[in-house]
C-alpha cells in the first residue's frame, strides 16, 4: 500500500541522524545566561535551580542550558516548548543576534561564535537565513524591497536582486502585490513576505521562529502547508520554532522539547508520542492524536493465543490513521511486516483503544 | 470606645500621612515667620555688592580686556563669533538686509514671499505654501516685514546650525547608552534653565549681537532636538532592526537603510520642535541684540508702548503659525507621496515647474519693479493697527481698570504679600531649614540635602532675598497653573469635546514665545509683580493641561468601568481614580509646571516684578552691575534645580523624549 501523498515529503527526508555523514548545523553544550557575570553560572550546580529563586540570588536567567544536537541537511529540525523556554534565545545564538555565553554552533563546518564581525556578515548574507514571529518587515520598503534587502546589502545591482525578488515573490504566490507596502497586507501575506526575504538569498539553512504563532488558525494552516510545500521543492535545512506541539508534529523530521532553558527530549514525532521521557512531555502530547502520529509497528503486539490473524499484511511504517479502514474491515488482526520479517499483529481493539487514548 | 493607646496611635498615623505633616510644618513656619518678622532677611539694595557679585565683576573686567589678547578669544571664541555672524548675515544679506549703498537685499518682498511659498509647497503641498503665503503678508501689511524677515532669518540660521549639532548627536545618544549616558545631565539641565540666565554670559564672550543671539538660540534649541531625535531612534520597533542585523547589514547600513528611514517621521516633528524654539528665543534674543521682531517687543516694554509691541506681537504669532505649519505639515506630506498614483505624481512634478518658473519671475520682478522690491506703503496698515490697539487698551484700562487693578491689588495683599512675608521677610535659616525639610518629605532625601545646599550657596553668593521674592511669585504662580491645568486636564481628559475645542488654546499657547505675551498682560495690569505671575500662569497652563489630560486619558478603560459598575459617582471615578491612577502626569504637570512658570516669572524682571529677573536684565544694562546680573542668573539656576528635585517626587527618573515640547500637532 503507498504512503499517502502528505506525508511523502517528509518521508522522503526521513533519516537516521547517527547515520548521515555531516550535519550541516552541530551545537555542542551551548549556555546563554542573561545577567551579571553570566559566565559564572556556566556549569554550576546554582544553574539547576528554579528560575525564579536563581533571579533573586543571582540576578540572572539561564536562557539556554547546556544544550547540544544534529541537524542534518535536508532536515526539519522542529523546538518546541512553552514560552520563555528559551526558544528564541537558543536560535538567536545559533544566528549569533544573541552571543551565546558558552559552547560551539557549527553551521556547515564553521564555528559561529568563533568567527569575526564581517564573515559573520557575510554567512548572513548568503548561508543562512531567518523569518521572524512579528515579520520584522521594514515599514518604509515596498515588498521588493523588503525582499530584496539582504542582496541589496550584499552589494546586488538593482535589477540583479529585483530579479531575484520577482523570483522568490512568485515561488511564494505574492504576484502583484511587489509594490504594496507591508502595512497594506494581511498578517498571512506579511509573513510571506518574511518567508521570501529569506529564501532571496538561496540560504543553505533557514531558521524560523515562531512563524505562524500571530496568525489566524485557518492561515496558520494554509502557512504550514506552503512550509511543507517549500521544503518539498526546494530541501532546505530549516530549524523551526514553535509553541504548538500539532505544529512541530506536523513539520518536524525531528522534534526537540525544551523547558527552561534545556532540551529534555529529542526524537521524531513518533518516538515522542510513543515514548515520552517524563511527565512533562506526555503533558504536552496528550492532546495529540496518537493514531495520526504513530505507526503500525510501534503498537504492533505479538499474536495472542488462539487468536487467528487475518491474510493482510501492511508495511510497520504506516501511520496508523492510514491503516483504519484496512484493519477494521479485515477479519481479525492483521499483521504488520518490516520488509521480509514479522513485527506482530494490530487488531481492530488495539485502534480502537489508541483512539480513546487508553494506550497511554 | 477608645482607650488613650488607640487615640495615641490614631495620631501617629494621622501624622505619617504626608500632607498633615505638610500642613502642619507651613502652619509652624508661618507663625514662626511672623514672630521673627524682618530680622535677618539679608535683604540687599541693587546698587550693592557681595563678596561674590564683586568677585564676578572683576571676572567681566578682565574678561573683556582679554577679549583682543587673550589666545582663547583670539582662536576660539572670535572665530566662531565672526564665522555665526557670517553666515546669518549672508541669509540676511539676501532677503532683509540691502548692502550699503542699495535699495533692497537680494531679492526684494515678492521674489523672498515667491521663494518660500516654493519651498514649503516643496516639502508639503500647495494647500499649505497658500496658508503661509496668506501669513507672511499677513506680517507685510502690519508693517514688519523687514523685522519679520530678520527674525526669519536668524530663526533659519539657528535651527540650521542646531540641526547640524543636533541631529547627529541625536542619533548618536539613540544609538549608544553610553553617549546618552555622557549627555543626559546636560540635557536636564537644559530643561530647567530658564532662558534669560545664558544671555549675559554668552554676551560677555561673544560682545552683543548676531552672533551671541544665535549661539544662545542654539544652546536652547540644540537640547529639543537632541532629545526627539535620539527618542526617534530609541523608540523603533525591534524586529525590524533585528531582521535587518540578521540579513548582514553593517551598522552602517541599518543606520541608514532601517533606523533613520524609520525614524524619519518623529525626527520632522523634532525638527519643527526645534524650529518653534528657535523662533520663540529668537524674539527674546533681542536683550542681547538678535535683529527682528523681538525689537520693537522689547522697546515696547521698556517705554510701556503697547500698541507698537502689540503690532509686533501679532507679527511673531504669525510667524509662529507658519513655521509650524509648513514643518508639521511636511511630515504629512511624507507619508502622502507614498500613496499617490502616477497621475498624481505627474501633476504634482508639472506644478512645482510651474511654481518654480513663477518664482524666477518673482525674483526678477522683484529686482527690477519698484512695486516688487519694496513694500508699497499703500500696504502698510500696522499703524492703524496699533493705534487701535493702544485705543482697546486705554479704553480698558480707563473703563475696566477698577476691575483689572481690583484683581491686582486684591491679589497682591491677599495672597502675594503674605507669602513674600514668609519667604522673604523672615530669617534667613528658618526658611532654609523649613524649605528643605519640605523637600524632603516631598521629593524624598536626596530633594532635601539638594535643598540645603543650594540654598546655602544662594545665601553666601548674597542674593538670597531677591530670589525668595522670585520663590513667592513662582510659588504663587504653579498653584495658580495647577489648579488651572488640572481642572481643564481632567475635563479634556474625560471629554474629547472639550479636548478639540482646548485643542487650538494648547497648541498656540506651546507655539508662541513667551515673550509677546508680556505686552497684552503689562498693558492690562501695569509693572507690577501680579502681571508677571499672570504671564507664568498662561505660558504654562497648556503644558500643565496637556500632561494631565494625557495622564487621566491614560487611565485603562476597564479602571473606570469597574469603577462605574461599582456604583461611583463621577466625582468618586474623579478623585478615587481617575488622579490616583494618573499620578505620575500630575507630579510631571506639577514639575513642569514649575519650571515654565519660573522661566517666565524671570523675564516677568523686566516688567516691575523685581526680584531675580530684575538684577539679570540691569545687569545686562549697566557694566557696573554685571557682576550681580551674572549672580543673579546663578541664582535662578540653583533656584531651578531646587524646584526640580522636589518636583520629580523622589528620584523618580524623567522619562526621556518629548516631555517639554510634547509634539503639539
Ligand atoms: N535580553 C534579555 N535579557 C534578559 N532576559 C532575557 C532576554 N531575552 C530573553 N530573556 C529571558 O530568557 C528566557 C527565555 O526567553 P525566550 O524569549 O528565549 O523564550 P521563548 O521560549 O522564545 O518564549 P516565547 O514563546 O514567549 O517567545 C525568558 O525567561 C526571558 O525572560
Ligand atoms: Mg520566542
Amino acid at each position: 500500500m503507498p504512503l499517502p501523498a502528505a506525508r511523502d515529503w517528509r518521508a522522503a527526508s526521513v533519516h537516521n541522524p547517527s547515520m548521515s555523514a555531516a550535519p550541516t548545523i552541530r551545537v555542542e553544550g551551548l549556555w546563554k545566561v542573561f545577567g551579571p557575570h553570566p559566565q559564572r553560572l556556566v556549569g554550576s550546580p546554582d544553574a539547576d535551580l528554579s528560575r525564579s529563586e536563581l533571579r533573586t540570588r543571582t540576578g540572572c536567567t539561564v536562557a539556554v542550558k547546556d544544550v547540544t544536537f544534529d541537524v542534518a541537511a535536508g532536515e526539519v529540525f522542529v523546538v518546541m516548548g512553552l514560552s520563555g523556554s528559551g526558544k528564541s534565545t537558543l536560535v538567536r545564538c545559533l544566528t549569533r543576534l544573541v552571543d551565546p555565553t558558552a559552547g560551539r554552533v557549527w553551521l556547515g563546518g564553521e564555528d559561529i561564535v568563533a568567527v569575526g564581525s564581517s564573515r559573520l556578515r557575510h554567512l548572513r548574507r548568503t548561508k543562512f537565513s531567518m523569518v521572524f514571529q512579528h515579520f520584522g518587515l521594514l515599514p518604509h520598503r515596498r515588498v521588493i524591497d523588503n525582499i530584496a534587502y539582504a542582496l541589496e546589502v550584499n552589494g546586488a545591482a538593482r535589477d540583479v536582486r529585483h530579479a531575484r525578488a520577482h523570483e522568490v515573490i512568485a515561488l511564494v504566490g505574492l504576484q502583484g502585490y511587489e509594490q504594496a507596502f507591508p502595512e497594506q497586507l494581511s498578517g498571512g501575506m506579511q509573513q510571506r513576505v518574511g518567508l521570501a526575504r529569506a529564501l532571496a538569498v538561496d540560504p543553505e539553512v533557514l531558521f524560523l521562529d515562531e512563524p505562524f504563532s500571530a496568525l489566524d488558525p485557518l492561515i496558520r494552516r494554509d502557512m504550514q502547508t506552503e512550509v511543507r510545500r517549500l521544503h518539498r521543492d526546494l530541501g532546505k535545512t530549516m530549524v523551526f520554532i514553535t509553541h504548538d506541539l500539532a505544529e512541530a508534529m506536523k513539520l518536524g523530521d525531528r522534534v526537540a522539547i525544551m523547558r527552561d532553558g534545556a532540551i529534555v527530549q529529542i526524537g521524531t514525532p513518533e518516538e515522542i508520542i510513543a515514548h515520552p521521557v517524563d511527565d512533562y512531555v506526555a503533558d504536552f502530547t496528550r492532546d495529540i492524536p496518537a493514531s495520526h502520529v504513530l505507526s503500525l509497528g510501534t503498537i504492533a503486539r505479538p499474536l495472542a493465543t488462539g487468536e487467528q490473524a487475518a491474510e493482510v499484511a501492511l508495511p510497520a511504517a504506516t501511520i496508523v490513521r492510514d491503516a483504519t479502514a484496512t484493519i477494521l474491515a479485515a477479519d481479525g488482526p492483521i499483521r504488520v511486516v518490516d520488509g521480509t520479517t514479522e513485527k506482530g499483529v494490530v487488531g481492530a481493539t488495539d485502534v480502537l483503544r489508541l483512539i480513546s487514548g487508553e494506550h497511554r | 470606645m477608645t482607650s488613650p493607646a488607640d487615640g495615641r496611635q490614631r495620631w501617629l498615623t494621622l501624622l505619617g500621612r504626608r500632607w498633615v505633616l505638610i500642613v502642619l510644618l507651613v502652619v509652624v513656619w508661618w507663625v514662626l515667620a511672623t514672630l521673627l518678622r524682618g530680622i535677618h532677611t539679608l535683604s540687599l539694595s541693587t546698587a550693592t555688592d557681595t563678596w561674590f557679585t564683586a568677585l564676578l565683576r572683576e571676572l567681566t573686567a578682565v574678561i573683556r580686556g582679554n577679549r583682543t589678547e587673550s589666545p582663547v578669544f583670539i582662536y576660539l571664541f572670535n572665530p566662531i563669533r565672526v564665522g555665526i555672524e557670517g553666515f546669518i548675515d549672508s541669509i540676511r544679506a539676501v532677503i532683509s538686509v540691502p548692502a550699503p549703498g542699495n535699495l533692497i537685499p537680494l531679492m526684494g518682498w515678492l521674489g523672498t514671499l515667491a521663494v518660500i511659498a516654493l519651498i514649503v509647497y516643496a516639502t508639503s503641498n500647495l494647500r499649505t505654501a497658500a496658508l503661509c503665503t496668506a501669513l507672511l503678508l499677513g506680517c507685510l501689511v502690519l508693517g514688519m516685514w523687514t523685522y519679520t524677515l530678520d527674525t526669519l532669518a536668524m530663526t533659519l540660521g539657528a535651527v540650521a546650525l542646531s540641526l547640524a549639532i543636533g541631529l547627529p548627536l541625536g542619533v548618536w545618544a539613540g544609538l549608544s547608552d553610553r553617549v546618552m549616558a555622557a549627555l543626559r545631565p546636560g540635557l536636564d539641565l537644559a530643561q530647567i534653565l530658564p532662558t534669560l540666565v545664558y544671555l549675559a554670559p554668552l554676551a560677555l564672550v561673544f560682545l552683543i549681537g548676531v552672533a551671541s543671539a544665535t549661539i544662545a538660540t542654539m544652546v536652547y534649541s540644540i537640547p529639543i532636538c537632541i532629545r526627539i531625535t535620539a527618542h526617534a531612534i530609541r523608540s523603533l520597533r525591534a524586529s525590524p532592526l533585528e531582521a535587518a542585523t540578521a540579513m548582514g547589514s553593517t551598522r552602517w547600513q541599518l543606520l541608514t537603510k532601517v533606523q533613520l528611514p524609520m525614524a524619519r517621521r518623529t525626527i520632522i516633528l523634532g525638527i519643527n520642535q526645534t524650529t518653534l524654539a528657535a523662533l520663540s528665543f529668537v524674539v527674546i534674543a533681542a536683550l542681547i541684540g538678535a535683529p527682528g521682531l523681538g525689537k520693537p517687543v522689547v522697546e515696547a516694554l521698556i517705554i510701556r508702548d503697547v500698541g507698537d509691541g502689540i503690532v509686533a506681537g501679532i507679527a511673531v504669532v504669525l510667524l509662529a503659525i507658519m513655521l509650524d505649519r509648513a514643518t508639521t505639515a511636511a511630515v504629512v506630506h511624507t507619508d502622502e507621496v507614498l500613496d499617490m498614483t502616477e497621475h498624481q505624481r505627474r501633476l504634482r512634478r508639472i506644478g512645482l515647474v510651474v511654481a518654480g518658473l513663477a518664482t524666477i519671475a518673482a525674483i526678477i520682478a522683484s529686482r527690477y519693479l519698484m512695486w516688487a522690491a519694496v513694500v508699497p506703503e499703500r500696504l502698510d496698515i500696522g499703524e492703524q493697527v496699533g493705534r487701535i490697539a493702544g485705543t482697546v487698551v486705554t479704553w480698558i484700562t480707563t473703563n475696566l481698570g477698577f476691575a483689572t487693578t481690583g484683581l491686582n491689588e486684591f491679589i497682591t495683599v491677599t495672597v502675594l504679600n503674605p507669602v513674600e512675608g514668609i519667604l522673604a521677610n523672615a530669617p534667613w535659616y528658618l526658611t532654609v531649614i523649613m524649605i528643605s525639610v519640605l523637600a524632603a518629605i516631598i521629593g524624598g532625601r536626596t530633594a532635601g540635602l539638594v535643598a540645603v545646599c543650594l540654598l546655602t550657596a544662594i545665601v553666601v553668593i548674597g542674593l538670597w532675598n531677591d530670589t525668595m521674592i522670585t520663590l513667592a511669585q513662582v510659588l504663587l504662580a504653579t498653584v495658580v497653573v495647577m489648579v488651572v491645568g488640572v481642572v481643564l486636564g481632567v475635563l479634556a481628559g474625560r471629554s474629547t469635546r472639550v479636548e478639540r475645542a482646548l485643542k487650538p488654546l494648547l497648541d498656540a499657547g506651546q507655539t508662541l514665545p513667551a515673550f509677546v505675551y508680556l505686552v497684552p498682560v503689562l498693558a492690562l495690569f501695569g509693572p507690577t509683580r501680579f502681571a508677571s505671575i499672570v504671564c507664568g500662569v498662561f505660558y504654562a497652563a497648556p503644558v500643565v493641561v496637556r500632561v494631565v489630560a494625557d495622564g487621566v486619558r491614560g487611565v485603562p478603560a476597564e479602571m473606570v468601568e469597574a469603577a462605574t459598575s461599582a456604583g461611583s459617582t463621577r466625582t468618586q471615578i474623579i478623585t478615587k481614580v481617575q488622579l490616583p491612577a494618573s499620578r505620575r502626569s500630575l507630579m510631571l504637570g506639577a514639575n513642569q509646571g514649575l519650571i515654565f512658570v519660573l522661566a517666565v516669572v524671570v523675564i516677568g524682571g523686566f516688567v516691575g516684578a523685581g526680584g531675580l529677573g530684575y538684577l539679570v536684565i540691569v545687569g545686562q544694562s549697566k557694566p557696573e552691575l554685571a557682576g550681580k546680573g551674572l549672580a543673579a542668573g546663578l541664582a535662578i539656576v540653583l533656584l531651578g534645580i531646587v524646584l526640580d528635585r522636589i518636583a520629580q517626587s523622589g528620584g523618580r527618573s524623567r522619562p526621556t523624549g518629548q516631555d517639554r515640547w510634547a509634539p503639539g500637532h
